[in-house]
């Protein structure tokens, strides 16, 4: 009879790692043309790193579904990296040295800093990602990344832009959390701002993860302005906010940036958060606009409702995924330079209605979006202008 | 069998290695981390520097908490200060990193003796407590101090360079980092054969007692806190130029958490038990990252699946080996030891 002693168990457990080191598959020398992938599926930024996951695949299957790009089958290679930018590296080697890679998704800023050198020594891939940091929006410092999207002070920008129109000389609070994240926009938005005849009044920094906002509602009291721009954050603590200025019978309208955006969060908050505005690059899940029949086929291989990572990772893919066919279609050889440049000649591009502008990537960014507003009573988010293009 | 080591010289009984079998292994210890570099490829060379800083920062964490009985939860934070230094000497003096090494341990050890000054008061938790503190004012300065830090957005560091050759592959950085971590815990282990590493030992299990045994505690707690400082500057500043850019949230109060447990893991005031509790916590989730993917032609979709489960397994091989195992890894391998050593004989 085998006895369960300590020295067995342990014999159990090396053994245990031993075969399965040794049984990793070996991946053939494939075809493939592979997106290679450092997601957070565990940790803070689970949320949208599942959803990112979601809408690329999804993207990549429509692809193959339609022969792949000249004939070559794309395929996805990603691994879990808890939102930590060391787990984020290693994912980037394990992967790198399993497959060869040319596209590469991403999921922090401080991931997208650190590898940087790196993409730019080996001049393999384009890196796309989860952040739209406006420091990675310089071509000269960052030749081999892209956002799909506009980067944080465009964001902003955009809502600025529609302040201007709907309410002009408005007086503005900026609330942004104590991160890099937080913190992104803010030089340009007052530069923006002032540019547009807008005054920001109250300029508010919260810990990141403050829950007692009481004193900084004060503040916004004091200064009464009609509009409130949050960045820096997902959820917390704008609801508290939203419900205590309420309380105090304030007028502002309260707006936020993409991540901030999803319609699912703010069905939890449920009616503290009507009237909740913000800027997104891309169309919901449930728009059935006539010109935007990717989101028809995307409610057709997905039946429940899908967050806002989702449209992120699935326009990331087909950035990615239109470089590489370009880059093909003149017979070159897939590198960072190539892939770059093929992206750079993406104009009046038709995304399937994802954005509902051609779009045009001359540099880093994506500079489109459009303003919506939260209906709690729909538990949908409404579009309240037309989109918006910082481009020309 | 090795029924027993015969001394005949007090320097004999003092020496770091004192049997024949311990001088071979190391022998060929040194010779496998030499020929490491030439099989590996870049993944498991990049877990290889990132675990050797860690062994760095954990063994002095272990001079503090294991050998001198001062719970600390700064270590990261310490870790901080030297990478700062660092990115910014490197940023406004451009001197040879080296030297930038040195000072970041330098730097980091001076700040280190004014958090320790709480520890002459202050004894366990309260300890820890007042180290978070300090850790979390440090952070406050890397934000807020601007013309230093760069804020938010941090330093970019450029690549160390040795005799003009830039140093950007994990290869390169492999030749740096771990001779530097040889050095380091050669250091932490010849310490303990010295009167400051015993003076260490003595507070750690009585500190009144120490004191009356005439060992100033205000010189030797500070001491303790300033080596531990050290390594993680030189810690840090190793991972400034093995990341390239360092931020606020490069090193986040969890690091320090995460070093506490390595120490924990691996076994609190054993040289060997910081090297294999760092390796411990860098590896594990990493191996587990194998078991995903081995599972992956039986489940569909592995890697977003089991990845949370990749955690709770990791959390729960920490608890295993703390219940099965509290003196820590370090105990396994002593007693794997014994076995060889009695070999035919039960232990």
């Amino acid at each position: 009879m085998f006895k369960t002693t300590r020295r067995a168990t342990l014999a159990l457990l090396a053994g245990a790692t031993a075969l399965s080191l040794s049984l990793t598959p070996a991946r053939a020398a494939d075809n493939d043309i592979v997106i290679g992938g450092s997601l957070p599926l565990t940790g803070v930024f689970a949320f949208a790193g599942l959803a990112i996951e979601a809408g690329m695949q999804d993207y990549i299957k429509i692809v193959n579904d339609a022969g792949g790009i000249d004939g070559r089958m794309v395929r996805m290679a990603y691994e879990d990296t808890g939102y930590k930018v060391d787990q984020s590296v290693a994912v980037y080697n394990k992967l790198t040295s399993q497959d060869e890679i040319h596209l590469y998704y991403g999921d922090s800023t401080g991931f997208a800093k650190t590898i940087a050198p790196e993409l730019a020594r080996t001049g393999e891939m384009i890196m796309g990602g989860a952040s739209f940091a406006s420091e990675l929006n310089n071509p000269e410092a960052y030749p081999y990344t892209f956002m799909a999207g506009p980067d944080y002070s465009e964001m902003v920008g955009i809502l600025l832009e529609y302040i201007a129109k709907e309410t002009p000389g408005a007086k503005i609070v900026l609330v942004n959390s104590d991160t890099e994240f937080g913190r992104d926009p803010i030089e340009p938005t007052r530069a923006r701002a002032a540019e547009l005849g807008l005054s920001i009044v109250e300029e508010i920094i919260t810990p990141p993860g403050a829950a007692d906002v009481s004193t900084e509602v004060l503040k916004l009291r004091r200064a009464r302005p009609d509009y409130t721009i949050f960045h820096g954050y997902v959820l917390s603590p704008l609801q508290e906010f939203m419900s205590q200025s309420r309380e105090l019978g304030l007028k502002t309208k309260f707006m936020g940036t993409f991540w901030s955006m999803d319609s699912s969060i703010w069905n939890t908050v449920g009616d503290p958060a009507d009237g909740f505005m913000g800027v997104m690059p891309y169309r919901y899940y449930y728009d059935d606009a006539a010109d935007a029949p990717m989101l028809a086929k995307i409610r057709e291989m997905r039946p429940d409702y899908q967050a806002t990572g989702y449209m992120q990772g699935f326009l990331s893919a087909m950035l990615m995924v239109e470089s590489a066919k370009r880059v093909l279609a003149n017979g070159e050889e897939l590198n960072g330079k190539t892939l770059k440049a093929a992206m750079n000649t993406i104009e009046d591009f038709d995304t399937g209605g994802i954005m509902g502008l051609p779009i045009s990537v001359p540099g880093n960014s994506v500079p489109v979006g459009r303003v919506y507003q939260y209906n709690a009573g729909a538990g949908q988010m409404e579009p309240v202008s037309d989109w918006i293009s910082l481009q020309e | 069998m090795i029924i027993g080591t015969a001394k005949e010289s007090y320097r004999a009984d003092a020496a770091l290695l004192t049997t024949r079998p311990q001088q071979v292994w190391t022998a060929i210890l040194l010779a496998v981390l030499t020929t490491l570099p030439f099989v590996l490829n870049d993944y498991w060379l990049y877990l290889t520097c990132l675990l050797t800083i860690n062994v760095i920062a954990a063994t002095g964490l272990n001079i503090l908490t294991g050998f001198t009985g001062q719970v600390s939860l700064g270590q990261a934070a310490f870790m901080a200060v030297g990478a700062y230094t660092v990115a910014w000497l490197e940023r406004e003096a451009g001197t040879p990193f080296l030297l930038n090494l040195v000072l970041g341990g330098g730097v980091s050890a001076a700040l280190g003796i004014v958090v320790g000054i709480p520890s002459l008061r202050v004894k366990g938790l309260y300890l820890a407590i007042a180290t978070i503190a300090a850790s979390f004012i440090l952070h406050f300065v890397f934000v807020h101090w601007e013309s230093v830090t760069g804020g938010n957005t941090g330093i970019n560091v450029a690549p160390a360079r040795f005799f003009g050759v830039e140093l950007t592959t994990y290869f390169g950085l492999y030749w740096v980092i771990m001779p530097v971590t040889v050095l380091m815990v050669l250091g932490a282990a010849n310490l303990f054969r010295t009167r400051i590493g015993r003076a260490f030992i003595a507070i750690r299990d009585r500190d009144i007692s120490a004191e009356v045994l005439g060992i100033p505690l205000l010189k030797y707690k500070l001491m303790s806190f300033a080596i531990a400082s050290f390594y993680a500057g030189v810690a840090g500043g190793l991972w400034a130029y093995f990341f390239r850019v360092v931020t606020p949230e490069s090193f986040p109060f969890m690091a320090s958490v995460f070093l506490l447990a390595a120490i924990i893991v691996g076994g609190m005031g054993t040289i060997i038990g910081g090297i294999v509790g760092a390796a411990f916590m860098t590896l594990t989730p990493e191996l587990l990252r194998f078991v995903v993917e081995w599972l992956g032609p039986w489940v569909p979709n592995a890697a977003t699946l089991l990845s949370p489960v990749r955690t709770i397994v990791f959390g729960a091989l920490i608890i295993g080996f703390l219940v099965f195992e509290p003196q820590g890894l370090a105990e396994i391998i002593q007693r794997v030891r014994r076995f060889f050593r009695l070999w035919p004989f039960k232990t």
